[in-house]
């Protein structure tokens, strides 16, 4: 009798552990299925002023053969669509609105090329990110996946599991933030100009504050974010220049990409600077809760926020004069060109190296050039920003 | 006793079963699963945290915890990098990152063993106090750019195709197993798990049986967090943040008891097997963190409801038959 109730208890858990363990991997196919792929492009949503001035003015002509070698120097590259390549695009975590519209770029330029390889979006939980981002990496060899998007949140620290990944043939790119010291980095998708967006959020404080100037501090994500930290840099060299002289920077402190977090940094800010007029925040979960903070506390007439944001998320904060400017580039189109240039350097059109032009579907022509940011490793730059104020911002909140 | 015993080899029985049910699964549905670099990188991924989990066994058995684990990992990690950024030779960095686990080890034995606090707020305020030294040394920098050497040790395989911290762990499993399940100072353990009242009147020495469980502690966590810098090749000060949640999962889900006295080595051994089975298997099918998390929570529960619920259930038919027996006779 006993016996018997032990092994039906035996049974019961084994088999409720099995459909805990298995139940999320529904589909036990060999090659996984791609994570609700959006093909359809949005054409009204594309900023189209992201094709840069460079662009040579004669359009190459369209070369037939599949570009299996590199093509001659001054040649722009073009995609051979239809190649087959496992891809991953890796965010810092998930959960974060940016990288969900950088994943719907991705996958827009993946549904372009018609690469037959499924594209997986796969990131760590936000409390598990450096040592998550590392196991992805690592199980993606295993995998035999071909190549990989990283928006490193690592610093470092993921150096060795790329240099790995690189061994084992696998074509590595990094966007929004790359690897420091670019080892194991093939190029470097860069946003923005690091030094444009010091100049920019220069520009807007000095917009904000007025020809007066005053106090201002920045709330930063983590202290080791490579692109917040080159921001901030560029910020402090512009503010060095006569024009921005009566701006003065009080403080950096860091609200790690976390809402609360974030918001009690700015809390503490005020608190800690009285005359405090600005708080600078070049992270979108940064800028939000700041805005937020200081609406709550009802300071939006002393202290104003700005920086780098979401219009969907910003929207209300604008319209009520807490954050009434801010800037950002697109997500969407920043993972749609590094969705082109992973693709080609993968199939082998591109060897990424510096000054290889190439084309990036319907963003154009971009060259591969050396990082002025970091003292080694090759970047792509995508530029510019758009300047969000209560005139434009309803328009792309939409 | 003998009751308990029966239980737990039910227990590990159980933990076979899904080990084998796991290693099955994966095998059938992730590519590349059974390869002998996918199983060197699956223990590799984790390696630090197995580490400290043999020595989490015996304080936990012995009715104790150790929280500040991950954050004495952090500072050692932390100290050898700053001492090396400051003109150290990376040998001495070392030694000197182990130096700071035993003096932390030291410092909460001391405050646990001598003056007879709570281990649980001790090793609390060891959480946040090492934590917070690492921030004080490495402020927001990270540092790298260690020699060759070191960075070869966490990264390539130093034995056929086995790194160095995974001989490690094996060497220290087999000592761990032998001191824990065979020997006098394993007894102790369990003796003052079971009832420290009773272990002091039968003379065991509690005092130094904790003190040497924390010291040791702390020590295998210091080393624990220089392989990991070797292996990240970087280090910064929230290197290993979090990594004693899942140290206590992996001995807890070993079906050792979180009230002390009972559980084994071995148990912890399948549970770790299981655990990272589960990780590196949901890695391949690309399942996300989020879900991950949400397995090894499942499990966790169930490690802990399972005994409780089929305790109850034993103890009501025995009740019940008990009764029957005695309207049976009336």
């Amino acid at each position: 009798m006993r016996k018997k109730t032990t092994l039906l208890m035996t049974l019961l858990i084994i088999l409720s552990m099995l459909i805990a363990a298995c139940g999320p991997a529904a589909t036990p196919t060999p090659t996984p299925v791609p994570p609700t792929p959006t093909p359809a492009p949005q054409p009204t949503e594309a900023p189209t002023e992201a094709a840069p001035a460079e662009a040579p003015a004669e359009e190459a002509t369209p070369t037939e053969e599949p570009a299996e070698e590199a093509a001659p120097a001054g040649e722009v590259v073009k995609a051979t669509p239809g190649q087959a390549v496992k891809m991953i695009l890796m965010p810092k975590f998930l959960g974060i609105l940016v990288f969900d519209q950088a994943n719907q770029g991705a996958q827009e330029a993946h549904a372009e090329l018609g690469n037959p390889e499924p594209l997986q979006f796969l990131g760590p939980t936000p409390e598990n990110s450096v040592a998550g981002q590392i196991e992805i990496l690592t199980n993606a060899v295993t995998q035999g996946i071909q190549a990989i998007m990283i928006s490193n949140n690592a610093g470092d620290q993921i150096a060795p599991a790329a240099k790995a990944a690189r061994e084992a043939g696998m074509t590595v790119v990094t966007w929004d933030s790359p690897i420091p010291s670019a080892e194991g980095e093939q190029v470097f998708v860069a946003q923005v100009d690091f030094d444009e967006t010091g100049k920019v959020m220069a520009d807007m404080a000095r917009n904000i504050l007025g020809e007066d100037g005053g106090k201002f501090a920045v709330l930063s994500a983590s202290p080791d974010a490579a692109n917040q930290n080159a921001w901030i840099a560029a910020l402090q060299r512009v503010l060095e220049q006569p024009e921005y002289a009566n701006l003065e920077l009080v403080d950096i402190v860091y609200g790690n990409d976390q809402s609360e977090d974030s918001y009690n940094q700015a809390l503490a800010l005020v608190d800690k600077y009285p005359d405090l007029e600005l708080i600078m925040a070049p992270t979108t979960v940064g800028i939000a809760a700041a805005a937020k903070a200081m609406q709550d506390e009802g300071l939006c007439d002393t202290v104003k926020v700005s920086g780098l944001g979401l219009p969907a998320e910003m929207l209300e904060f604008t319209l009520n004069g807490c954050a009434p400017q801010f800037a950002l580039w697109s997500f969407k189109d920043l993972g749609y060109l590094t969705y082109y240039v992973t693709y080609l350097l993968a199939t082998g059109a591109l060897q990424g190296v510096e000054g290889e032009t190439f084309e990036a579907g319907r963003m154009g022509v971009y060259t591969i050039e050396k990082d002025p940011t970091r003292e080694a490793g090759l970047r792509v730059l995508m530029g510019p920003f758009t300047i969000y104020d209560a005139s434009n911002v309803e328009e792309a909140a939409k | 006793m003998r009751h308990r015993a029966a239980f737990l080899q039910r227990w590990e029985g159980l933990l076979v079963v899904l080990l084998a049910v796991t290693v099955v699964y994966n095998a059938l549905n992730a590519p590349g699963y059974m390869t002998l670099g996918n199983w060197i990188n699956l223990f590799q991924l984790s390696i630090e945290k197995i580490i400290v989990a043999l020595i989490m066994t015996f304080i936990i058995i012995n009715a104790e915890i150790d929280l500040s684990v991950a954050s004495v990992m952090g500072l050692s990690a932390c100290t050898a990098g700053f001492l090396y950024a400051n003109g150290t030779p990376m040998e001495w960095a070392v030694v000197a990152a182990l130096l700071v686990g035993v003096a932390a080890g030291l410092f909460n034995s001391f405050w646990i063993g001598v003056v007879g606090l709570p281990s649980l707020v001790v090793t609390l305020s060891g959480l946040i106090g090492y934590r917070g030294l690492a921030y004080v040394l490495l402020e927001d920098r990270s540092i790298g750019g260690f020699p060759q050497w070191f960075n070869r040790l966490g990264q390539q395989p130093l034995l056929g195709p086995f790194p160095l911290a995974l001989i490690i762990f094996f060497v220290l499993l087999v000592f761990a197993i032998i001191i824990l399940q065979y020997s006098g100072f394993g007894r102790y353990v369990y003796v003052i798990g079971n009832n420290r009242e009773v272990a002091r009147y039968s003379g065991v020495h509690v005092r130094r049986t904790k003190m040497i469980l924390f010291v040791t502690s702390s020590t295998i966590a210091a080393l624990a967090g220089i392989l990991y810098a070797a292996r990240l090749g970087a280090v910064r000060g929230d290197m290993a943040m979090g990594f004693e949640l899942d140290i206590i999962t992996m001995v807890l889900l070993g079906g050792v008891s979180i009230f002390g006295g009972s559980g084994s080595m071995w148990g912890v051994l399948l549970s770790v097997l299981i655990i990272l089975n589960l990780r590196n298997g949901m890695g391949l099918a690309n399942l996300s963190g989020h879900v991950q998390t949400g397995v090894i929570g499942v499990l966790l529960i169930l490690s802990v409801l399972v005994p409780n619920v089929a305790g109850t259930i034993q103890a009501a038919l025995k009740r019940y038959r008990a009764q029957r027996m005695e309207t049976g006779s009336a």
